[in-house]
């Protein structure tokens, strides 16, 4: 096993496990604390596009007993655990009988697609230009044009996406207003489609990356300027090692281990933290989804999308610790 | 392959595109990464793409054959359930204003109800013995004929329900005693009391949609709760209509005409101009005003006055309803304010009184609607169908101001013992005159409208506050007397008769506070309430245009203004800008065939009135 030791292993598993039992009895339990159902919520949205609905009522109560909501909570909560062991997240409430394993499988993909690559682009390029910041053979103007970048750190996504769209697509015409894929476009696996989702998504991961990258760029530089006042710095440079080789070497590889803790974290807010983003896009994503399921208080695809989010998130976190004695060597888990 | 994992296969594949061709991103920072990304895109390449058309196999379809509407929502989560009677189902991506025809279209602008599928529904003398005639040589779009099989098939699966709880399940149980079929095309209902308005209620898309007469052929044997309708394998969904269904997903549908369509072959209508209809997500304002601006939008379905202007601005070939102001249609559900009148103080009706007295409602209008509206006089919408009942209110002198009398309604306020404090509030016995105001947050016009309301309240002395919430919570509330006083529509129904929003008063459905009503949401139960409601069961049983019916309701609406019982605030506006830079024959106050909602089952018309732009 090398630095591992099987009783680690056992504890970090035990860990996950936890966390995911815990995470899932929270996200059952907070939306049934907000007032309101899943129920009414659907007969105020067909009120509110065809007036006032007769026998609401008899709708709600009959909807109410086929979804078990009139069954006691400790009910409810047993069938949803039972469920979640089998990965069985049941049916949608609000676009009934739909079940919400399609909804998410329609939707995370899109997202996966967009914004694993567009915060993994923002993290290496936060995380180099923090690194060049500090380093002494960086000329000068590279090092005096990064932080003007650093201003879109500061503004909210969701007015980099209106402004991209703006610019880019509105007037200068170069990317789409909206949309993942071209109207009535069919999905293929042809380089005719690839090029097509790639010139949509330029915009909405554009966005994320711009706003994102500065966090990375700012933590990276403060870990270097800490690292290169190490002793083993000083002794690297005294001993003639070339400066780019002690940059890759040296700085670089002891100063990214807090990111990329971080960078797991930051994993679990990749689909809620962007929500904003595909709904100015118009992209068909998870965003989007949770985005409808908490305005029509469908309890399922919430508890099934935030389901996701945390296994991702806990699943991020236990390759991350798993993952730290290859990334640095003086980390052991071995019993002794 | 089965549905499920061909569907999976097709979902994933963005993934697995975008993770591994993404990369050429990071280095390309150039928009040449994509080809079509090196050249500004026309519009014709930005919107319409070649594609392999799914059932129809249609081809290439260009920008100017094509005409592209919105979806109001953020997305569609499950753009693969086409069932209309699970309640809240989208249909309105498409589905009935392209592929599931009504029986009749009622025309707002002449209050006629025009025949469709249905060529004539007739009541006997007792409005009891409905008789339902139906178009010869209708065919659903797989070439079936469409018959009194499968009229009755789906008026009995709706009987059948045991749960009630299927989308108009409950509505067919309280009136049909029985349905069956006399030949193929007729069909009578037997109701359980006369309803001189059945067609009108449910067949006649009196506002936004109407039951949807599904094929027996592909229905019979499924289950009405889970069944979906959908697979491609089959050609399913399918309707009536000139259009099919081609791609489906949560940001876009896309239909495709039926050169097949019946209504070409029986000399209903010749086919319809567009080849392809296009229903797309477009969630924001901003959206939907970048897209009309750039000719990628045809039709929204509603922006505000500001968003309108600048689109104009941009392309001046967008029109709506009015040519100027108010540029807007009225929606059918106006706006009202409600008093839960159980809870005091507001049980008073002095003090409801000095409220209406109070509210300025052309100011109302000026701040809050842009001038895209205007005043309510009664609770009533007011479409020409509904004057002579709306002439006979106003008559009678029960009609509301659309400017404000505050000294009047101060006066009743002090009349009941409060006098103005320290802070310019009305207190007595030291407790401040305040009211809470619910209201659901779903859109800006909702609580722009509640706030002005608070506005002026407070500035007569009432201590108003607004208090937003979700639709769902505000629906709760209303339903179970959980308010003191609400932003609302609940009186929304009548658009050419007055009945249907007369009886959502009726005293029949008082519910005390705690229990949920399925109307009556103000608890009103007072002699007034039984006197008005006797009034209105005796209309009830009137044919429509019977010409007893104005007398009646000004003297039911007596009680109604007597007792404050709803406070008429402003008519509902809908602005929905039509493009026709490539369609001509959109509906406006001059083209008025009929009225502007793009996202009713009487849709149907207005593409069939489409014409390219430049002939």
């Amino acid at each position: 096993m090398g630095r591992y030791s099987i009783g680690f292993i056992a504890q970090r598993l035990g860990i996950f496990l936890l966390t995911i039992w815990i995470a899932a009895s929270v996200i059952w339990l907070i939306p049934r604390l907000a007032p309101g159902d899943p129920i009414s919520a659907m007969i105020m949205r067909m009120s509110s596009s065809g007036g006032r609905v007769e026998n609401a009522d008899k709708i709600i109560a009959g909807w109410k007993e086929r979804f078990g909501l009139n069954d006691p909570l400790p009910v409810q909560y047993v069938r949803y655990m039972g469920n979640l062991l089998r990965f069985d997240f049941g049916y949608s409430l609000a676009h009934f009988p739909t079940p919400v394993a399609d909804i998410i499988g329609l939707a995370l993909p899109w997202t996966l697609g967009l914004l694993l690559v567009a915060v993994t682009l923002a993290f290496f390029i936060g995380n180099f230009l923090g690194a060049i910041m500090v380093w002494g053979r960086t000329p000068g103007l590279i090092r005096a044009v990064i932080p003007m970048f650093m201003i879109f750190t500061s503004i909210p996504s969701i007015l980099a996406a209106i402004f991209l769209i703006y610019v880019f697509a509105f007037l200068l015409e170069w990317f789409p207003l909206a949309g993942s894929y071209p109207l009535g476009m069919k999905v293929e696996l042809s380089w005719r489609f690839i090029s097509a989702v790639i010139w949509h998504a330029t915009l909405p991961a554009l966005s994320v990356v711009l706003v994102n990258f500065g966090y990375w760029t700012l933590g990276m530089r403060g870990m270097m300027i800490t690292v290169e006042g190490e002793d083993y710095i000083q002794l690297a440079r005294a001993k003639g090692l070339k400066p780019f080789y002690v940059l890759y070497r040296y700085l670089v590889r002891n100063a990214i281990l807090p990111q990329i803790t971080a960078f797991a974290i930051t994993l679990g807010s990749l689909v809620s933290g962007q929500v904003l983003v595909e709904y100015i896009f118009g992209y068909q994503g998870m965003g989007n989804i949770i985005f409808a399921a908490i305005t029509s208080q469908d309890f399922p695809v919430i508890q099934g999308a935030s389901f996701m989010l945390i296994v991702i998130t806990a699943l991020a976190v236990l390759i991350m610790d798993l993952t730290y004695p290859l990334i640095d060597p003086r980390i052991s888990y071995e019993r002794n | 392959m089965s549905i499920r994992s061909r569907r999976m296969k097709a979902a994933a594949l963005p993934f697995l595109l975008a993770t591994t061709v993404m990369s050429i991103l990071v280095s390309c920072t150039s928009p040449t990464a994509a080809p079509e990304a090196t050249a500004a895109p026309d519009a014709t390449a930005a919107v319409v793409a070649p594609t392999e058309a799914g059932t129809t196999g249609t081809g290439e379809v260009a920008r100017e054959d094509t005409v592209i509407f919105d979806i109001d929502n953020s997305s569609v989560p499950a753009p693969e359930n086409f069932n209309p009677f699970v309640p809240g189902t989208n249909r309105n991506q498409g589905a009935h204003q392209a592929m599931w025809e009504p029986l009749f279209i009622l025309n707002y602008e002449t209050g006629a109800i025009q025949p469709w599928l249905g060529t004539e529904f007739t009541p006997n003398a007792t409005q009891d013995l409905w008789t339902l005639k139906l178009r010869e040589g209708v065919t659903w779009s797989d070439g079936v004929a469409f018959t009194a099989d499968d009229v009755v098939f789906t008026i009995q699966m709706l009987l059948d329900d045991d749960t009630a709880s299927l989308d108009n399940a409950a509505n067919m149980q309280q009136w049909v005693k029985s349905v069956s079929k006399v030949d193929d095309l007729t069909i009578e209902f037997a109701l359980n009391e006369p309803n001189p308005r059945f067609q009108l209620d449910y067949f006649s898309v009196r506002i936004w949609g109407s039951i949807m007469i599904m094929p027996k052929h592909v229905w019979e044997g499924q289950d009405p709760f889970t069944f979906t309708f959908y697979d491609q394998a089959k050609g399913w969904p399918i309707g009536t209509g000139p259009y099919k269904l081609t791609t489906a997903s949560p940001t876009q549908f896309v239909w495709d005409r039926d050169d097949n369509w019946w209504g070409a072959k029986t000399g209903f209508h010749a086919l319809p101009e567009p080849l392809r209809l296009a229903w797309v997500i477009a969630a924001s304002e901003d959206q939907k005003a970048l897209l009309m601006s750039s000719g990628q939008l045809d039709s929204a379905m509603n922006v505000s006055l500001g968003a309108f202007e600048a689109i104009q601005a941009k392309n001046p070939k967008v029109i709506a309803w009015h040519a100027g102001l108010p540029y807007a249609w009225a929606d059918p559900c106006p706006r009202q304010l409600s008093f839960n009148l159980e809870k005091a103080p507001w049980s008073d009706v002095n003090l409801r009184k000095a409220v209406s007295l109070i509210i300025d409602r052309a100011k109302m209008i000026e701040i809050a609607y842009e001038g895209t509206s205007e005043p309510s006089r009664t609770m009533f919408v007011q479409y020409g169908g509904m004057n002579p009942v709306i002439d006979a209110i106003v008559a009678a002198g029960y009609g509301t101001q659309p400017t404000a009398s505050v000294d009047e309604g101060k006066a009743l306020i002090e009349a009941a013992g409060y006098t103005l404090n320290g802070a310019g509030l009305y207190e007595k016995d030291g407790q401040v005159l305040s009211v809470t105001i619910q209201v659901p947050n779903d859109t800006a016009e909702y609580t722009r409208s509640n706030n002005e309301v608070v506005e002026q309240l407070r500035s007569a002395g009432i201590d108003a506050v607004s208090q937003p919430l979700t639709g769902s919570t505000f629906g709760d509330n209303l339903a179970t007397g959980n308010f003191e006083a609400a932003w609302n529509w609940e009186q929304c129904g009548s658009v050419n008769e007055p009945w249907n929003s007369m009886n959502s008063l009726n005293v029949s459905r008082y519910m005390p506070i705690g229990e949920r009503a399925s109307a009556n949401y103000v608890r009103w139960n007072s002699e007034g309430a039984q006197a008005y409601s006797a009034i209105v069961d005796q209309i009830g049983t009137l044919p429509l245009g019977d010409p007893q019916i104005p007398g009646l309701v000004a003297e039911a609406y007596k009680y109604v203004y007597d007792e404050a019982v709803v406070i008429p605030l402003a008519q509902a506006q809908k602005l929905v800008p039509f493009d026709t830079t490539y369609w001509v024959g959109w509906p406006t106050a001059d083209d008025n065939y009929n009225h502007p909602a793009t996202w009713w089952n009487s849709t149907h018309q207005i593409i069939l009135n489409l014409k390219k732009a430049g002939q």
